[in-house]
């Protein structure tokens, strides 16, 4: 792996940590102002592609296990992991990995902003909404004892919020990938 | 950014980092195992003894659990609606004991330990050539060297922003966040090389 390439990941994962600490945003229509660390994940695959995002969000994991600070609202420490939502905290790891791996397969630079800000929000939406959600319930149903029905019940909840979330992905990767494309192509 | 690492001589703080990771490991097997609650209301307790021994204060030791003990609590009741009162006592006493071990084990265990046992537990992959065990460390360090400087980035967007009387929107926060950010990376990483550090 070359010194750039662990230099970008490190980066993304310090941008990750600073989504948490800083004030919470409010997206748009929701009047509810959400921390964007989840935002961030997607925008991991987004723009780094599958490898190297989701080693940086591996990266922002340890560093979470280690004990620091970093999840948003000042958690840290191993019981991050351990605990009733940490299914959706695995989830990122497989949302960055998905996201990136959509992204690479359909985005290339050629095509018109339109079509990669779509193929953004499908890969965004198959790893940040899908992936994540679905590893959050299966934590929830089957480590934690909830039951699958109770857990499907309560990550409904989330969704809309996380797909909204997805949707700024996908604008802010498009804008990225005009700005400092860093995707690299795997079609 | 404080660790949740607090300083102290107790036995957890004594013993070394594998044994701790490896204990709470056999600890939580033994938990998902076993399925009697008054068993596992003892292990609760044995837990809650593990966390005080660290020496935290009361105040901030609560303060810690909460975020987890709250989803704790909620998974409870959410249980209790769905199934038998029995089970979700066991649910309530499994869980707990694991947020105490694990909060126990964060509390006395540094930063440094925990990157040693990584690097030692990464040999292995080093040598089938997936990783550099040393890269571990290495980027541990570089996102917390850096982590300052993208909050305060982050910071003059939005007061930049502000200042225009423009509203402040995910999106364009997030783009000059992270292209200005990841331009920074070549000249980081020849820093690096050029010091020999990989």
């Amino acid at each position: 792996m070359s010194t750039r390439d662990l230099v970008l990941v490190a980066l993304f994962a310090a941008i990750i940590v600073a989504l948490g600490l800083v004030p919470p945003v409010s997206l748009g229509i929701i009047p509810v102002p959400v921390h964007a660390q989840s935002l961030g994940v997607m925008l991991a695959g987004v723009v780094l592609g599958a490898k190297r995002g989701t080693l940086a969000v591996a990266l922002f994991m340890l560093l979470a296990a280690i004990g620091l600070p970093v999840l948003s609202g000042g958690r840290g420490g191993l019981g991050v992991f351990m605990a009733p939502p940490s299914g959706y905290l695995y989830g990122y790891l497989a949302a960055a990995f998905v996201t990136g791996y959509i992204s690479e397969r359909f985005v290339q630079s050629g095509q018109p902003g339109i079509v990669q800000g779509t193929y953004f929000f499908v890969a965004a939406l198959a790893g940040g909404v899908f992936a994540c959600h679905l590893l959050g319930v299966l934590w929830l149903a089957y480590v934690t004892g909830l039951g699958l029905q109770a857990a499907f019940l309560g990550t409904l909840a989330f969704i809309p919020g996380d797909a909204l979330k997805a949707l700024i992905a996908a604008f802010a990767g498009r804008a990225v990938m005009v700005g400092y494309p860093l995707l690299p192509s795997r079609a | 950014m404080n660790t949740l690492y607090l300083d102290g001589q107790s036995l957890l703080h004594r013993l070394s980092t594998r044994a701790k990771l490896g204990g709470l490991a056999v600890f939580s097997v033994f938990l998902f195992a076993i399925g009697h609650p008054a068993l596992l209301g003892i292990a609760a307790i044995a837990a809650a003894f593990a966390y005080a021994s660290t020496g935290i204060d009361w105040k901030p030791g609560l303060a810690r659990l909460r975020p987890a003990f709250i989803t704790i609590a909620a998974v409870t009741i959410f249980a209790l609606l769905f199934q038998p009162p029995m089970e979700a006592l066991i649910i309530l006493f499994r869980l707990t004991a694991l947020m105490l071990a694990a909060a126990a084990i964060t509390a006395t265990t540094t930063i440094g330990a925990f990157i040693d046992t990584i690097t030692w537990a990464a040999k292995p992959f080093e040598r089938i050539g997936l990783v550099r065990a040393a890269d571990i460390g290495l980027s541990v360090g570089l996102v917390i060297r850096f982590v300052p400087e993208v909050t305060l980035r982050y910071r003059s967007i939005r007061d930049a922003h502000q200042a225009r009387g423009l509203k402040v929107r995910p999106v364009t926060l997030l783009v000059p966040l992270i292209i200005q950010t990841l331009k920074n990376a070549d000249e980081i990483a020849a820093a690096i090389d050029a010091r020999g550090i990989r």
